[in-house]
């Protein structure tokens, strides 16, 4: 073995039998040293004096042994060792600035992992399938501000059997699959996809086999319908039956056989989706019954379109060859059948804004919502960002002021001997100590967090998910983060304590003035920037709070308190029409009689929940506009508590036999008849050309988006809906409890429909809620960040002021003996700290109103210079910095000018 | 990982130990007063080894591999530390004797030149 290697594996085995080795070394030694005074003895020298001929002879056996010790050691190990000991005995004995630091580090740590792991899973990490970088998501420019990510399927089987530069092209859509189970029909998250759709994704099937081309016809291949599950599905449903592949799965009502099992780590092309089941794209007219995307044509935007791009082309040679197949692709919508009237005018507009298709970067997959939280995640990880530097900067000056303490003990280590290296590597462990306890900290609480976080972002959608399971990029990040701030905190106060002349700290420590003014400049910058991010970060929660209170207060145009929602879905089961209607009428006059129930009515569209339904009307002779419209069921406007100004609601009796009939908000009364009474009038859809009458005119409520004010919106009966099968949600107003209200709608179902799934039931103050979950986060985020911002910086303020004051101690003690007022000694104090609020202010504010535009796109009715949230950032920080900086200066005017003086 | 600091001649001392610790052990397993008495009695009284560099020796070739250490029971009874060669350290000792002889032989010449 080479020497070296071994010494090293001995020394390493030493260490952990250290007392051992010790023993023995004086054994051996004694040992010697007895056999020697044997040997005298037998050479006749006197008893009395054999002990000290022994010792002449053997010399210092305490010296022998330390040289043994010594080469058992390896030094700078032994001394890291010592240096992590004595560290933490000196952050044991102050517990107070020890669990502030690190707990101020864990806050910084945790919130910035947390984020970053949200980040990760939403926007950074890649697919989990072979070469995810070959893949492509496509998208179209139709000449608007935005491209579109929604495909019609003409497109898109045009663009599947072009190879030129891809090698495959698949499409796929999120959709909720009916299933047949052991207690009725559930609702399964599912995709439908297109053929080329496994072959692109090249991830082998845990079973059986994927769904091919062969598939993705309608009746599907020639062996029938097939489906391909997840494994977590597999295990749920089948409870990992070895036999599955082959056995039958009723969709929809209709038998699909499941061909293949896809392995955990396959979650299609979506990282927030996982879906269960895979059916072909071909089956959407079984599957989503009544409804049928495909041939819907033109009319139906709901395919996202990947592509997986052939070895060695570029994402440049893939955009051009879109470029030239855009026309013509354009042009084969032509001859589809699905609205052969609006073709032409189709195509025209299209061209108009130079339609073509484009390529981008797919490793990554394609999420919808990233869209919607790019922004925000990023705003929020900026401020997690100032929190951690914050913290930074906070026990920098902490540390610098408790090593300004030590000043003495330090010089006189450095007139020992000691190196400056030694003495700087001690400090350092010092912080590293401390910033490795704050990150595993904020480490351990990170996926805590980062989940909640992302449920919180999610509320709304319970189909979506986001992975924030810490991978390697985490860590990495995590690591990096730990080793920046611990250099940060620890380099500054190390160099600043050990340099100048140690001469004077250990003749007079505290008396020399002229070098602690100077020593002092960089702790106030430090202070001063600490003030001044905080007052960033305070600035931006009280913009955001006050945005999202506005927000709320701004009104929805109902009242959701109290107000609960019920979803049924209609679409699978027999019941249409008339009859349909009796089953909702029916479910209805059960509802009303549940306890605690006041008002119960029935909606199509649940307001707010970001879904839409519009058209085009307008007054007989006037111009066309676009009206929101909803289908609502009688007494809605009293269980909604929208007003209704004039006319009557809806009735049971406003049947499709009974003419048609529209209620107008106010803002589409307006609209269509501007100036006059729209009461008795008629409407026109533009399309259709059939005709409405308004029976009544009703209050402006929102619609989609919160943020939006309320747009002209149009009401119709249930009864005269033209849609097939409807899935309506009751809306029942409570007086009391919500929770019995689930299990009475759940047995209401089960006995008047018993094929439907289990209703879901939500309030309208979640749906409020979820609207508007990113505002809510950054808000919510934001105050508390501010908070601890608050809080971190009072202790800064506090903690170094206390320092130096504890440090002067004499000196005030001899002002006062020379009789200074104690409300002098206060004011003197003080005063040290209002400079540094003061400078961090003023810094502060300027970089808030710079960093503010920044928030503008997520405020609600709140400038980003809102004079008074300014006013109250800067109130809320100069008490806070006062209350920090009174303590000491209340301290020091206690001091007893002779106990003080004969401190010394 | 430290290495001993050791001038010139230190060396060639420390070197010459080492060598005779060798040899000593050679004859089967020893504790360190053992191999002490055997160089001083095979010297003939000539060769005195101090224990302050005996011992930090014996650790020392330990530390390399050259030789292994077990503690056991001396001819009185008391526990002790036996040394023994390596199949590494009996290689060392052929090195150095061969090196040995090399350099007596040369310092040899070199003396009896007129």
């Amino acid at each position: 073995m080479v020497p070296d290697l071994h010494a090293f594996l001995l020394r390493v085995k030493s260490l952990f039998r250290k007392r051992r080795m010790d023993r023995e070394m004086a054994e051996e030694l004694e040992f010697h040293q007895t056999l020697l005074r044997e040997k005298l003895l037998r050479q006749g020298v006197p008893h009395a004096e054999v002990d000290a001929a022994a010792r002449r002879t053997f010399g210092n056996a305490r010296r022998w042994h330390e040289r043994l010790r010594e080469l058992w050691q390896f030094r700078t190990l032994e001394n890291f060792l010592r240096d992590v000991s004595f560290s933490a005995r000196l952050l044991r004995k102050s517990s107070g600035f020890t669990a502030v630091a690190v707990l101020t580090l864990a806050l910084g740590v945790g919130a910035n992992t947390a984020i970053f792991s949200l980040i990760n899973g939403l926007m950074l990490r890649p697919l989990p399938v072979p070469h995810a970088e070959q893949l492509a998501v496509l998208r179209m420019e139709e000449g608007g501000p935005q491209s579109s990510y929604s495909f019609i399927t003409p497109f898109f089987r045009s663009l599947e059997g072009r190879h030129e530069v891809f090698s495959e092209v698949f499409a796929y859509n999120g959709d909720t699959l009916q299933v047949r189970g052991r207690s009725g029909n559930e609702n399964i998250q599912g995709a439908l996809v297109s053929g080329q759709f496994f072959q692109a994704l090249q991830t082998t099937p845990l079973m059986g086999r994927y769904l091919t081309p062969e598939d993705d016809h309608k009746g599907g291949s020639a062996a029938g319908l097939a489906v391909v599950i997840s494994e977590h599905f597999w295990e749920r449903w089948f409870n990992r039956a070895p036999d599955v592949v082959g056995r039958k799965l009723v969709i929809a009502n209709v038998p699909f056989t499941v061909v293949g099992v896809m392995p955990k780590q396959f979650i299609g092309a979506d990282p927030t989706q996982k879906p269960e089941i895979f059916a072909p794209l071909s089956a959407d007219p079984i599957i989503d019954a009544p409804r049928n995307h495909i041939d819907a044509g033109i009319r139906a935007w709901w395919l996202t379109v990947m592509a997986r791009l052939q070895p060695g082309v570029t994402l440049d040679q893939a955009n051009a060859a879109l470029l030239t197949v855009s026309n013509p692709i354009l042009h084969e919508t032509a001859s589809d059948p699905s609205a052969i009237a609006d073709v032409p005018s189709f195509i025209a507009d299209e061209e108009k804004g130079h339609f073509h298709f484009a390529a981008e970067p797919g490793s990554r997959g394609f999420v919808f919502i990233r869209f919607f939280f790019r922004k925000p995640l990023l705003a929020v990880f900026a401020m997690c960002g100032g929190i951690l530097l914050l913290a930074c900067l906070n026990l920098a000056s902490l540390l610098m002021a408790r090593s300004a303490a030590r000043e003495r003990e330090l010089a006189t280590r450095l007139a020992m001997g000691a190196t400056r290296r030694r003495l700087i590597q001690q400090l350092l462990v010092e912080s590293l100590l401390l910033a490795m306890l704050g990150t595993a900290a904020g480490l351990a609480v990170a996926p805590v967090v980062s989940r909640s976080l992302a449920a919180l972002l999610m509320s709304g959608n319970n189909n979506m998910q986001v992975d924030t399971s810490l991978d390697l990029r985490v860590f990495v990040f995590a690591a990096l983060i730990a080793v920046v701030s611990a250099v940060m905190i620890g380099l500054i106060p190390a160099l600043q304590a050990t340099s100048g002349n140690l001469n004077d700290h250990i003749k007079d420590g505290q008396h020399v003035r002229q070098a602690h003014e100077r020593r002092r400049t960089l702790p106030r910058v430090l202070l001063a920037s600490e003030v001044a991010l905080a007052l960033v970060l305070v600035v931006g929660a009280g913009l955001l709070a006050t945005s999202l209170v506005r927000l709320y207060k701004s009104g929805v145009g109902f009242d959701p308190k109290n107000l609960v929602n019920i979803a049924f879905s209609m679409d699978k089961q027999q019941l249409d029409g008339d009859a349909l209607m009796r089953l909702y009428q029916e479910i209805g006059e059960g509802l009303s009689h549940q306890p605690g129930v006041k008002h119960v009515s029935f909606q199509f569209i649940v307001p707010l929940s970001h879904r839409g339904w519009n058209g085009r009307y307008s007054a007989p002779g006037g111009s066309s506009q676009i009206i929101f419209l909803n289908s609502v069921g009688p007494d809605y406007f009293e269980t909604m508590r929208i007003p209704l100004y004039s006319g009557r609601g809806f009735r049971w009796s406003d049947t499709k036999a009974s003419g048609l009939k529209m209620i107008l908000n106010q803002s589409a009364a307006k609209l269509l008849f501007p100036g006059q009474n729209a009461l008795g009038r008629q409407v026109i859809n533009d399309r259709a050309k059939t005709s409405y009458e308004v029976v009544a005119v009703a209050g402006d409520a929102k619609y989609r988006e919160m943020r939006v004010p309320a747009p002209p919106a149009g009401y119709v009966p249930i009864l005269q809906d033209e849609q097939k099968k409807p899935s309506l949600s009751a809306v029942v107003r409570i007086d009391g409890p919500q929770s019995p209200l689930a299990g009475a709608a759940r047995s209401l179902a089960a006995r008047l429909a018993p094929e439907i799934p289990a209703p879901v039931l939500t309030t309208l103050d979640e749906v409020l809620d979820n609207s508007i979950s990113a505002e809510r986060m950054m808000a919510l985020l934001s105050v508390f960040f501010a908070g601890c911002a608050l809080l971190v910086t009072a202790i800064g303020l506090y903690g170094t002021l206390a320092y130096t004051t504890a440090r002067r101690t004499s000196e005030i003690g001899i002002r006062m003996a020379l009789g200074a007022q104690r409300a002098r000694v206060i004011v003197m104090v003080f005063k040290e700290n209002v400079l540094v609020a003061a400078i961090g202010s003023g810094a502060g504010l300027i970089a808030a109103a710079l960093a503010s535009r920044a928030l503008a796109s997520f405020l609600y009715g709140t400038s980003p210079r809102d004079p008074w949230v300014l006013v109250g950032s800067v109130a809320a920080l100069t008490a806070i910095a006062s209350a920090a900086s009174l303590l000491p200066a209340l301290r020091a005017a206690r001091i007893e000018p002779m106990a003080a003086i004969r401190y010394e | 990982m430290i290495r001993e600091e050791s001038s010139e001649t230190g060396e060639l001392i420390q070197g010459t130990l080492e060598m005779l610790i060798l040899k000593a052990l050679l004859r089967g397993s020893m504790h360190g007063y053992g191999v002490a008495e055997w160089i001083q009695q095979t010297s003939q009284q000539v060769l005195k080894v101090e224990e302050g560099a005996l011992y930090p020796a014996l650790h020392r070739l330990e530390l390399r591999g050259l030789l292994e250490s077990e503690w056991g029971a001396s001819e009185n009874n008391r526990r002790a530390k036996f040394y023994q060669l390596t199949t590494e350290g009996k290689k060392r000792l052929n090195a150095e004797s061969q090196r040995w002889a090399r350099l007596s032989a040369a310092v040899a010449f070199v003396m009896q030149a007129s």
